[in-house]
């Protein structure tokens, strides 16, 4: 159970998360909308420069097909950069350590992983990685997947929007999610984060000799620049493999309160977003009762159970209440970073877990959560007509048949490609090769890392273990379906929003509290029918077998 | 036609990838790295400790201590990071009268305590619960003990 004292926190990171939201909102939406303003004196030359550059045409339009297609293509050609850097960083500069080039398969699942927001790290960086490959395929992936999911989201909404045109610009959105966005927030972030006591250095590893006389490395690097966009972006792939349990990642408590919110800022910030964008504030209701209704309910989860002391998998500094409660936070933003081991939680932790990443929209990773949220309304709406027999219609547009088989399609992508592949891991015997068995502990490690794979989210417990092409080629292809799949299909029904009729609102209006409540009972409806024998297997049979944690 | 239009957009996705490259990849890695260096280089350089002028370890990372006239850190395994920095107030109050009985007593245990007492972090309002950094302890002890601790200054 949870204390006053822990109770006062949470709701206070919560409270303070949702206010900086709030206020970092309308600067987003100026942001997409290019609304002049105060930084367009600096920022306009630079842009100019690189749509000239680039022979971007700024006041070309794009419909779904172009924008979303700009952005798999520049996603894709990102990847083979950075694969090409992590294949030879032996024979590039910045590479101190001298570490070899990575092998095809791992150089693979982490150019797919990192391109895609995922960042599922089947590598320890500190033993594998050089300087130039932390930041030109590492923290460079980090930064442009992130800005490319908020640009299909934002893309998304426009379709929604009464009397828009068009989708906008991939690549004009891009560049300025970047200079506007990403580039400045994270610089402060990042200068923030070296205050707490988080490195930031090019010169090498440290060699120094102990009290008592022994010699020992002291890991420093880019870490810094790295955790800020790690965490801002929600990507949390860390420069070490331990994560942000590593103390060069997140050395203090403080630190651990300020990465908490920076992963909680956009995905939070877009749902306000949503709503203006529309032009109709009220529209950000269901969304934001939905996705913190259910993130609390997460949280009610996983707060059940005591919280671990600081023991085998905790540290000192963090606790096992903050290390819960990070564990909640980042898989319900999709971030997967983590300041502990997953094998310290409690079932009831992993299931809560589960339940975020599955779900991916409480509030989910930026961008792509509120995608997924609005592929719920429309199914929700779509039960609601049914149930009261009236015509199901979203902000006065009518819900066609062919929008709820693309609804229905984009929620199928999910469970195909978790149970699929967990499946074939134990029929294939690449789960017994790396001493995973079928036990309700196993069972939950490998539902685990396809869950995590297909929801983008990251964090893991198998780490370098799997290490082995299969368990790499196998992640690497349900990441990129998890990703490109569902944001092309939900593009697909934003795009396919322009020029239909507007009624005027009748039956269950979506932006009253009666219909935020069938939002959660029907999402938490699906997504349990979905996977509830699955998860039967894993962490909730670990519960009645009475496990404290994953560590057997 | 179709051709010439094809390949006019090949030229934004490979450009916009590479700018991006350069300006996600070097610029911030390297605007951050000068800030952190010229700001707070103490943090950015791993919070590195010295005894008689030499680096003996970072704050942030375990180093083992053989001698038990030492305040112990957790074993590796104990830990998620396998080098937890700290202890906590608890543990390290837990371990005085072993360290004071193996300096024969000449580091009393009110001493000690009082040491203890004097550097426990990671409380600030609501949030935390009190521990210790080993290393800082101990360097406290070299420091104010010179007589007891000879053997590793010098």
């Amino acid at each position: 159970m949870i204390t006053l004292p822990e109770f006062l926190s949470v709701a206070l990171i919560l409270g303070a998360s949702l206010f900086l939201a709030w206020l970092t909102a309308p600067y987003l939406v100026r942001v997409y909308k290019r609304v002049p303003g105060r930084l367009d004196r600096v920022l306009n030359p630079v842009e100019k420069g690189v749509y000239k550059l680039a022979g971007v045409d700024e006041e070309h339009r794009m419909g779904w097909k172009e924008y979303f297609l700009a952005g798999l293509c520049v996603n894709i050609v990102q990847m083979v950069i950075a694969y090409l850097i992590l294949v030879f960083q032996g024979s590039l500069p910045l590479n101190p350590q001298g570490f070899p080039g990575l092998s095809w398969d791992l150089a693979f699942n982490t150019v797919i992983s990192f391109g895609t927001n995922t960042n599922l790290q089947h590598y320890a960086g500190e033993v594998t990685l050089s300087y130039l490959s932390q930041m030109t395929a590492i923290q460079f992936l980090q930064f442009t997947s992130a800005a490319t999911g908020i640009c299909m989201g934002v893309a998304m909404v426009r379709g929604f929007i009464v009397g828009s045109k068009d989708m906008g610009n991939f690549y004009v959105d891009f560049v300025r999610t970047l200079t506007r966005i990403l580039i400045p927030f994270c610089l402060v972030a990042a200068v923030v984060l070296v205050a707490l006591g988080v490195p930031q250095t090019l010169s090498g590893y440290t060699t120094v000799t102990t009290v008592e006389g022994a010699s020992r490395s002291i890991l420093v690097g880019p870490v810094a620049s790295l955790v800020s966009i790690m965490q801002l972006g929600t990507n949390g792939g860390g420069y070490y493999g331990a994560n942000a349990a590593y103390p060069f990642m997140n050395p203090s408590p403080l630190s651990d309160v300020f990465e908490i919110g920076l992963m909680l800022l956009l995905p939070t910030a877009l749902i306000f977003v949503f709503g203006e964008l529309l032009g109709k504030k009220r529209e950000t209701r269901p969304i934001l009762i939905g996705a913190y209704g259910l993130f609390i309910i997460d949280l009610g989860i996983a707060f059940i159970p005591n919280a671990p002391a600081v023991g085998q998998g905790i540290e000192t500094r963090i606790g096992g209440f903050m290390s819960v409660f990070w564990t909640v936070v980042t898989t319900a933003v999709t971030t997967g970073s983590v300041n502990t081991t997953l094998s310290a939680m409690h079932p009831l932790v992993i299931l809560a877990a589960f339940m975020g990443m599955l779900i991916q929209s409480t509030p989910g990773g930026k961008g792509v959560g509120l995608m997924y949220m609005v592929m719920y309304i429309v199914i929700t709406v779509f039960i609601v007509g049914l149930m009261s027999g009236r015509t199901p219609e979203y902000l006065g547009i009518k819900i066609t048949s062919r929008d709820v088989k693309l609804v229905m399609l984009a929620f199928l992508i999910h469970p195909i490609i978790i149970l699929i592949p967990t499946v074939l891991a134990y029929a294939s015997g690449a789960a017994a090769a790396i001493g995973v068995n079928g036990a309700p502990i196993g069972f939950t490690q490998i539902l685990y890392e396809f869950t995590s794979a297909a929801s983008n989210n990251g964090s893991d417990f198998l780490g370098t273990a799997a290490n082995t092409p299969f368990f790499n080629v196998a992640t690497a292809v349900v990441i990129f379906l998890g990703r490109y799949g569902p944001i092309a299909i939900l593009m697909a029904l934003g795009g396919s929003m322009i020029g239909r009729a507007r009624t005027a609102v009748s039956g269950l209006r979506t932006d009253s509290i009666t219909f935020s409540l069938v939002l959660i009972g029907s999402i938490l409806i699906l997504v349990v029918l979905t996977f509830f024998p699955f998860l039967v297997l894993g962490p909730i049979q670990s519960y009645f077998q009475g496990s404290v944690n994953g560590f057997g | 036609m179709e051709t010439s239009k094809r390949k006019s957009n090949y030229r934004p996705i490979i450009v916009v990838s590479l700018i991006s490259l350069i300006v996600c990849g070097l610029f911030f890695p390297l605007l951050v790295t000068g800030i952190a260096q010229a700001l707070f280089p103490y943090q950015a350089n791993g919070e590195l400790r010295q005894l008689d002028g030499r680096n003996v370890g970072s704050e942030l990372i375990a180093q083992s201590f053989n001698s038990s006239e030492f305040f112990q850190p957790r074993l590796a395994n104990e830990s998620a990071s396998g080098v937890d920095p700290d202890i906590t107030q608890a543990d390290a109050l837990s371990q005085i009268p072993g360290i004071s009985n193996a300096t024969g007593g000449r580091v009393s245990v009110s001493a000690l305590t009082s040491i203890v007492d004097s550097n426990v972090e990671g409380t600030f309002w609501i949030f935390g619960s009190p521990y210790v950094d080993v290393l800082n302890l101990n360097l406290i002890l070299i420091n104010d003990y010179p007589s007891v601790y000879q053997n590793f200054t010098g």
